[in-house]
Formats: C-alpha cells, sequence, structure tokens
C-alpha cells in the first residue's frame, strides 16, 4: 500500500461517515418533535428538567437508559409508579425507603419542584423510544397477563377451583368474599406441596382452622390447585 | 529529552498523576454503596452522586492534563523546534487544575449542571474553554513557526481541535431531554471514539517511532489507514447510542452495522504494534515500557473492541442498556485504551525529563505495580459483567422490580470492590514509581549503550 492510497482510505473513511452522520443529524431533527410529543414539552416540565439537574439525580439514576446505575431508570417511572407514589418518594425517601438496603438522599425539595418534576416525569414517559426499557413496556405486560387468563380460563386447576367453590371464602381478584385469606398472598406465602397437603387435612397443618377438607380429591388434584395459586402470586412488587 | 521546553511536560504528567490517585479511591467507595447499607444521615450529605461525578470528572480531567503533557513533550521532537510559549503552558496547567479543584469541591455543595459527566458547572465551562483555547494556541503556533509538518503532529493536532469543538455541544441548557442526549454523545462519544483515539494514534505512533526505531513512513502510513478506519465506524457508530432515546428507527440500523465493525481498526492497531514490534531495531528496553505499549494495545482491543461489540447489536442492547454490563464495558476500555496509553507515555517521558542517562530508570516495583493495577481492573470488569448479565436477565428479561434485581448482584459487586482493593494498591505504587524513578542500580550503563541507537531521538524516525 503507498502513502496515498493510505491517505485516501483517511479521508475516504472519515469523509463518508461524516457525511451520513450529519445528514441523518439533520432528519433526526425533523422527527424529534413527533418523537417526544414536543407539543406537551411546557414550561412546567422544562423547570422539572431543571430541577432534574440541579440536584444531580441522573448520577444515581438513569433515564432513558443514561446515567449512574444505581438507582431505578426513570424513563416510566410515571406509569410504574404514578404521580402520588412519585410525590412521596421525593418528599420524604427517608420513610419512602426506611426498609430498602439502598437509601435515597432527602434533598428538601419545595413542593413546586415536586408537581414539576412530576410534570417532568410524566411527559419523559411519553417519548417514544421503541418501548425501551422492557421491564416497563405496557405491551409486554398486557400480553403476559392475557397469557396468564387464557390459560387460567382454560387449565384443569382452574376449573377444580371454581367447582370446589373456593371462592366463596377466599378472594382472587375482584372476585370472591374476604373470610379466607386472599389467594394470591396465599401463593407467595406457601409452596404448592404445601398447599395440596393442607387441602388434604387442614386440621393437621393448622389446627383450629375454618378450612373445610378436601379428602375427596386426589392427591394430584390437591397438588395442581396448589401450582395454581402459587402461579397467581402478585411477582415482587416493589420494596 | 532534546528541547529545553519539553520540561513544562513534567508537571501535567505528576498533576495527572495525583488526580488519578483520588479517582481510584473514589471508584472503591463507590462500588462498596452497593453491597454496603449507607446510613440516611450519610447519603444525604454525601450521596452516590457526588461521589460518582467525582470519580468520573477526575478521569476526565487527568486524562485531558495527561494528553495535553504529552503533547508538550511530543511536539518539541516532532517540530524540532522549542515551544512557542512555555510560561503560558504553565499559566494553562494552573488554571485547568484550579478549574478542576473549584469544581470538586463545588460537587461537594451541590453546585452542578447535572448532567452525568458533563456535571461541571457553566461558568466554569468557561474556563476550560480558555484553557483548551490557550493549550491549542500554543500548540498550533509552535507548529506553524517551525514549518515542520508530520502525519503524527497533523493527527494530534486535528484531535486536539476537534475535541475542543465537541465540548460546546455540551454547553448549552436543552429544553427536550431527547435532544439533550443526542449532542450529550457528540462529547461522550466523538471524544472517546473520534478525538481521543486522533489523540491516542499520535501518541502511539510517536511511541514506536522511538522505541522500535522503525522507519517513520511505515508508521505514518498505517497511522492513516487506522484512523480512517476509526473515524468511519466511529463516527456514524455514534447511532449504537440512539436506539433508545427517541430517535427514528434508522439509527438501529445504523448503529449496529457501524459498531459491528468497530474492532476491526483496534485489530489492526494491534497487528501494526506487533509487526513494529517484531521489525525493532534494537533491545526491548526498559522493559517496563514495552509491557506497558503492548498490554494497552491488548487490553484496548479487550475492553473497547471486544466488550463493546459483545453489547451494540440493537436486539441485545435492548436488554443491556443501562446496566452493569456498560459499567463492566467502561471500565476496561478505558483503562486499556486510554490510561495505559498515558502511563506509556509517562514511562517513555519521565525518565528523560528526569534527566535520566538514556531514558534507563529502576524498574522493579513498577513490574508489580503494572499486573497488580491491570489484573486488578479485569476482575473488576468482569465482575461488573457478571452483575450486569444478571440484572439484563433479572430485571430486563423477568421482569423484576429494580431493587428485587439488585439483592443478587450486591454479591458481584462485592467482588469488584475487592479487586478495587488491588487496583488502588497497584495505582498507588505506580503513581510512587513514576514520581521517585531513579537510574538502574549497576549494569545501567552497559544497557543504555546498547539501546543508544534506539533511544536518541536524533537516530529515529529520519
Amino acid at each position: 500500500m503507498t502513502e496515498r492510497t493510505a491517505k485516501g482510505v483517511f479521508w475516504g473513511g472519515t469523509l463518508s461517515s461524516l457525511a451520513l452522520f450529519l445528514a441523518l443529524t439533520v432528519d433526526t431533527h425533523g422527527q424529534f418533535a413527533a418523537l417526544t410529543r414536543a407539543d406537551k414539552l411546557d414550561d412546567t416540565v422544562v423547570a422539572g428538567k431543571r430541577v432534574f439537574e440541579r440536584y444531580n439525580c441522573n448520577d444515581c439514576h438513569t433515564i432513558l437508559g443514561f446515567g449512574g446505575y444505581y438507582a431505578p431508570d426513570l424513563t416510566r417511572a410515571y406509569t410504574r409508579l404514578g404521580a402520588d407514589a412519585i410525590r412521596r418518594r421525593l418528599a420524604q425517601p427517608e420513610v419512602a425507603f426506611r426498609d430498602s438496603y439502598r437509601k435515597m438522599p432527602n434533598q428538601h425539595l419545595s413542593p413546586a419542584e415536586i408537581e414539576s418534576l412530576v410534570a417532568y416525569l410524566e411527559w419523559v414517559a411519553g417519548i417514544d423510544n421503541h418501548d425501551w426499557p422492557p421491564q416497563d413496556s405496557e405491551a409486554r405486560w398486557k400480553r403476559s397477563t392475557e397469557r396468564l387468563l387464557a390459560a387460567a380460563a382454560l387449565s384443569p386447576a382452574a376449573a377444580l377451583v371454581q367447582q370446589e367453590g373456593c371462592l366463596s371464602c377466599h378472594a382472587l381478584g375482584d372476585r370472591g368474599e374476604r373470610q379466607g385469606p386472599r389467594l394470591e398472598r396465599v401463593g407467595a406465602r406457601r409452596s404448592a406441596a404445601w398447599i395440596g397437603e393442607y387441602l388434604g387435612d387442614p386440621q393437621r397443618l393448622a389446627p383450629g382452622s375454618e378450612m373445610p377438607g378436601y379428602q375427596h380429591l386426589s392427591a394430584a388434584q390437591r397438588q395442581m390447585i396448589g401450582e395454581f395459586i402459587v402461579a397467581l402470586a402478585a411477582r415482587g412488587g416493589e420494596r | 529529552m532534546t528541547y529545553r521546553t519539553q520540561r513544562v511536560a513534567y508537571p501535567y504528567m505528576v498533576v495527572a498523576l495525583l488526580l488519578f490517585g483520588l479517582q481510584v479511591v473514589l471508584g472503591l467507595w463507590l462500588a462498596t454503596q452497593y453491597f454496603v447499607t449507607v446510613p440516611q444521615g450519610l447519603v444525604d450529605i454525601f450521596p452516590f452522586s457526588t461521589a460518582r461525578a467525582m470519580h468520573t470528572n477526575l478521569l476526565v480531567l487527568w486524562l485531558l492534563l495527561g494528553f495535553m503533557g504529552a503533547t508538550y513533550y511530543l511536539v518539541p521532537e516532532e517540530t524540532e523546534s522549542e515551544l512557542a510559549f512555555p510560561r503560558l503552558a504553565i499559566v494553562q496547567l494552573v488554571l485547568l487544575t484550579a478549574t478542576g479543584v473549584a469544581a470538586l469541591v463545588g460537587f461537594l455543595f451541590g453546585w452542578t449542571q447535572g448532567r452525568p459527566l458533563l456535571e461541571i458547572p457553566r461558568p466554569l465551562d468557561l474556563l476550560v474553554v480558555v484553557g483548551a483555547l490557550l493549550f491549542l494556541f500554543n500548540t498550533a503556533v509552535t507548529m506553524i513557526r517551525a514549518k515542520r509538518w508530520t502525519a503524527v503532529q497533523a493527527s494530534l493536532l486535528g484531535g486536539l481541535v476537534f475535541l475542543a469543538v465537541l465540548y460546546l455541544f455540551g454547553i448549552p441548557f436543552y429544553r427536550n431531554l431527547a435532544v439533550d442526549w443526542y449532542y450529550w454523545w457528540w462529547v461522550i462519544h466523538l471524544w472517546v471514539e473520534g478525538a481521543f483515539e486522533l489523540v491516542a494514534a499520535a501518541m502511539t505512533a510517536f511511541m514506536l517511532i522511538k522505541l522500535t526505531g522503525v522507519q517513520r513512513a511505515v508508521v505514518e502510513k498505517w497511522l492513516y489507514v487506522e484512523l480512517g478506519l476509526f473515524l468511519f465506524t466511529g463516527i456514524a457508530g455514534t447511532g449504537h447510542h440512539y436506539y433508545w432515546l427517541g430517535a427514528p428507527s434508522y439509527w438501529l440500523w445504523v448503529g449496529g452495522i457501524f459498531s459491528a465493525l468497530e474492532p476491526f481498526p483496534i485489530l489492526l492497531m494491534v497487528v501494526d504494534t506487533w509487526r513494529d514490534v517484531r521489525q525493532r531495531k534494537g533491545p526491548m528496553e526498559p522493559r517496563l515500557t514495552w509491557v506497558y505499549l503492548v498490554g494497552g494495545v491488548v487490553i484496548h482491543f479487550i475492553g473497547a473492541g471486544l466488550f463493546g461489540m459483545a453489547h451494540t447489536l440493537p436486539q441485545i442492547n435492548y436488554y443491556t442498556h443501562g446496566s452493569q454490563v456498560t459499567v463492566s464495558h467502561g471500565h476496561l476500555a478505558f483503562y486499556g485504551a486510554y490510561v495505559l496509553l498515558n502511563l506509556t507515555f509517562f514511562y517513555l517521558a519521565m525518565p528523560h525529563l528526569k534527566g535520566l542517562p538514556l531514558g534507563r530508570y529502576d524498574e522493579r516495583s513498577g513490574h508489580f505495580a503494572f499486573w497488580c493495577t491491570a489484573l486488578g481492573v479485569m476482575g473488576m470488569s468482569l465482575a461488573f459483567a457478571v452483575a450486569g448479565v444478571l440484572q439484563s436477565y433479572l430485571e430486563r428479561y423477568l421482569a423484576q422490580p429494580y431493587m428485587v434485581a439488585q439483592v443478587p448482584i450486591r454479591f458481584w459487586m462485592a467482588i469488584a470492590a475487592a479487586h478495587g482493593v488491588m487496583v488502588l494498591v497497584g495505582v498507588v505504587m505506580t503513581i510512587r514509581h513514576l514520581l521517585t524513578l531513579r537510574a538502574p542500580a549497576g549494569g545501567g550503563e552497559a544497557a543504555a549503550v546498547a539501546g543508544a541507537a534506539v533511544t536518541l531521538p536524533s537516530a529515529a524516525g529520519k
């Protein structure tokens, strides 16, 4: 390779990449308004962005995935938490995260600062960014719930729960009674095997319980109901 | 050292090294906060965010001061003339150091621009710009007066001008967050994968000419090719940061394709260095300088090339974006590409600046310090990588809440911090070694004579 060719590689490579990059930058600017809902970007939102920067929030939290990695991403904080929960965290983080192993500093924000931050996070949550982050994707949540509901309607275990009238004492979702514990909570606390055994003889595992026994079901059927209830457990929840 | 004014490089390197030490101390404290519960009272006065702002700004500050010191050492030899304004170079160092220290103290009291890596408040930004202009003025006038142009100089000056211009995009307040990040990357990405690469390539070419004695024409020819490929892949490769910030979807294609090519220029640099090393015209002395040179090139390839490539494809990045995977890549890439580059240059220049005969020095504790730091950084980056993959799987894929997914990560952050202790020990030893360089004890003369042909500036690169 001659020096002339080498210089050609340098200028050809640099200028072609630069030309492409600048052309796309111009085009991107034309599309930002629609993709970020710039019409909703009012002075309160901008004031929120200034508050966000004044207290250096971004060096612990990420937003659009950029920033410190020490605290949750805030891109969809508004859809995940809602305005009220955001307000409580901002006003009294030492209370909101009392039991957490990681703390958030109390920045002594004024009520106006808190409101502008809420407006800012609401605007950010509406940015069309190819549905990132995955854990906060509403499309994913809905798909997952639909799958769960479809499986529940078809599953033999769901049919057993209906047939045995479990919901005449227990609550499940919006349905059922409140005499016994809510089934989602049981699912979060107990294993499928434990529930199956309990159904066979409630008095043995919980003397004095008002729960009737289900000895007439086979062990396999009782185990199936146990697995169904464990699957209903609300996932994790926030700390 | 052939030119008297090269001496201004020395204080730059000393300040850079001290800031490097402080950066590592803060880094260790940051890692600790991941696995130890810091009480609310301490979090209220010295939160993670403040320590992180200090850690990252110290990195940028010391790397830049290192580049500037290297420039002041390199330019007189390349132009074969004295520096135009040596006193101004000292004024510039004092100005930039004072600005940096003011920014760090300001962070402690909540004075910040509040944007990651660009936390330096706007009034201080202006002082940084003044410092940069003084630097460019000094360098450019020296080159113009000398009327002797080399590709090394052109790459260096081009990189420095590019660097200064890009800094301006980080100064304004942007109303729209998406636009804000769009230009934030013009500073961050185009610095590390554009301007810094130009500076680094110039410094590496200069060192290869000095150390190997390989013909300048050969080194410079490959410098053009490498830079062409670096900028071809690097400029449009900025797109890999534009996937999820509210930009159009063609960036998924542009970012994905151009970043897939990004390891190639680094690989070419590895091959190129290896060829120059094999064709060297003398013994590999001082051994430690060579260890740094080759180590830097290899870890540059692993950290920037491989660890970067591992998560730039949009299909993968959708799950890894903004996780500890980025942290892993960031640490290894910066260490390999720019920390080792600066340290290699310091090991090349400081013995000459101290007037040690033929640039030979007592290497003994330096080798242990190198391996302690390098293995520490490698172990730390691997621990971050495990934490990052766990986070991507638990939080992003299984949709566990952030704090639930962080529980198993705490263990890996403790492993990272343990390696951080190794890094701290190695770095403190390196700094001590560089600041107290001595002539080799005995036998130095004979070795010096054997290597004279390579080390003398007049014999190299003509």
